[in-house]
């Protein structure tokens, strides 16, 4: 009746594909299409699997047909609105070790929360829950860069209140990079929420308005397509 | 100062004080269970994404038939 009837109806999801960053190089390119071709995977939908549209920021998004991973989507792009380039995003990101010693590199969580800054619902909660896991991992020890990326990230009225109350000063002087920290300092939950509610609104339509001309470019091919 | 559990609830909460890796094994399990019911491994149809297709085909049953089927219904289910 909880969480697994939600999967079972269709209301609740956990993510079922897997999303690349990657390089768009030509010697790269190869590299991921000998990588694909072990998975069987085949481009679906449009735009077609050429750098041209991954430079432009869109994505490829494949399904695989190998046995072991048959069905699984995996979605390749190299370039987010708002994000820094993948040279930066590699140095930045995170490694983490399995016990059957599989690496997997993480995208960092600062540069995963503002790629999640959508205009889709479904991206605000996962960024919300995202910095506070992070906040009450590290709060007891936490580095001025992590009360940075609070301050600057934080989705949660009552943490940013009390972060606000806790480091008054480094409230005040990142109030020039985030308009709401002002509403913080005044220990204001109402007021806050509000204001949070208008920063999301402010970037789910700045990423629709960022997604605009290559919808309409999807859209052309998507039309070539059925006409061929 | 306020606790994770306060905010978010214990199940959260338990998920925030867990390890990268420990979050994994986790998820893992959660998969074999989904998979063992037949879930399948296409994501929900997203409307609201740049990328959503209408057109586009929907993928067979990860197994090839799902293996889960609706037996019996209650009187609001449409």
């Amino acid at each position: 009746m909880g969480g697994q009837a939600c999967v079972l109806y269709g209301a609740a999801e956990f993510s079922r594909d897997v999303d690349l960053a990657i390089i768009a190089s030509p010697a790269n390119l190869s590299r991921l299409r000998k990588a694909l071709a072990e998975l069987k995977a085949d481009v679906i939908a449009v735009p077609p699997f050429q750098l041209k549209y991954l430079r432009k920021g869109h994505a490829i998004h494949f399904r695989c047909f190998a046995p072991e991973t048959n069905g699984l989507r995996v979605d390749v792009m190299t370039k987010m609105r708002g994000v820094d380039s993948f040279a930066k995003l590699w140095r930045r990101r995170v490694t983490l070790e399995a016990r059957n010693g599989t690496s997997y590199q993480l995208m960092s969580l600062p540069d995963l929360v503002t790629a999640k800054k959508t205009q889709r619902d479904k991206d605000w909660p996962m960024i919300r829950r995202l910095v506070e896991g992070n906040y009450f991992k590290h709060r007891e020890n936490a580095t001025r860069s992590q009360l940075k990326f609070w301050f600057l990230e934080l989705r949660t009225a009552e943490l940013l209140l009390a972060l606000a109350s806790e480091h008054p000063k480094l409230c005040h002087t990142l109030a020039t990079r985030r308009r709401l920290l002002k509403f913080g300092a005044l220990h204001d939950k109402v007021t806050l929420t509000e204001a949070l509610f208008e920063e999301e609104n402010a970037e789910r339509e700045a990423d629709r308005r960022y997604w605009a001309p290559l919808k309409a470019e999807l859209e052309k091919l998507r039309h070539a397509r059925l006409v061929r | 100062m306020i606790s994770a559990e306060e905010l978010v609830g214990e199940e959260q909460a338990e998920w925030y004080a867990m390890t990268p890796m420990e979050r994994w094994r986790e998820s893992g399990k959660l998969w074999e269970v989904y998979l063992a019911m037949g879930g399948s491994l296409d994501p929900e149809p997203d409307t609201q994404s740049p990328f959503f297709d209408p057109e586009e085909p929907s993928p067979r049953p990860v197994d090839g038939g799902s293996g889960l089927r609706v037996v019996r219904r209650g009187r609001v289910q449409p």
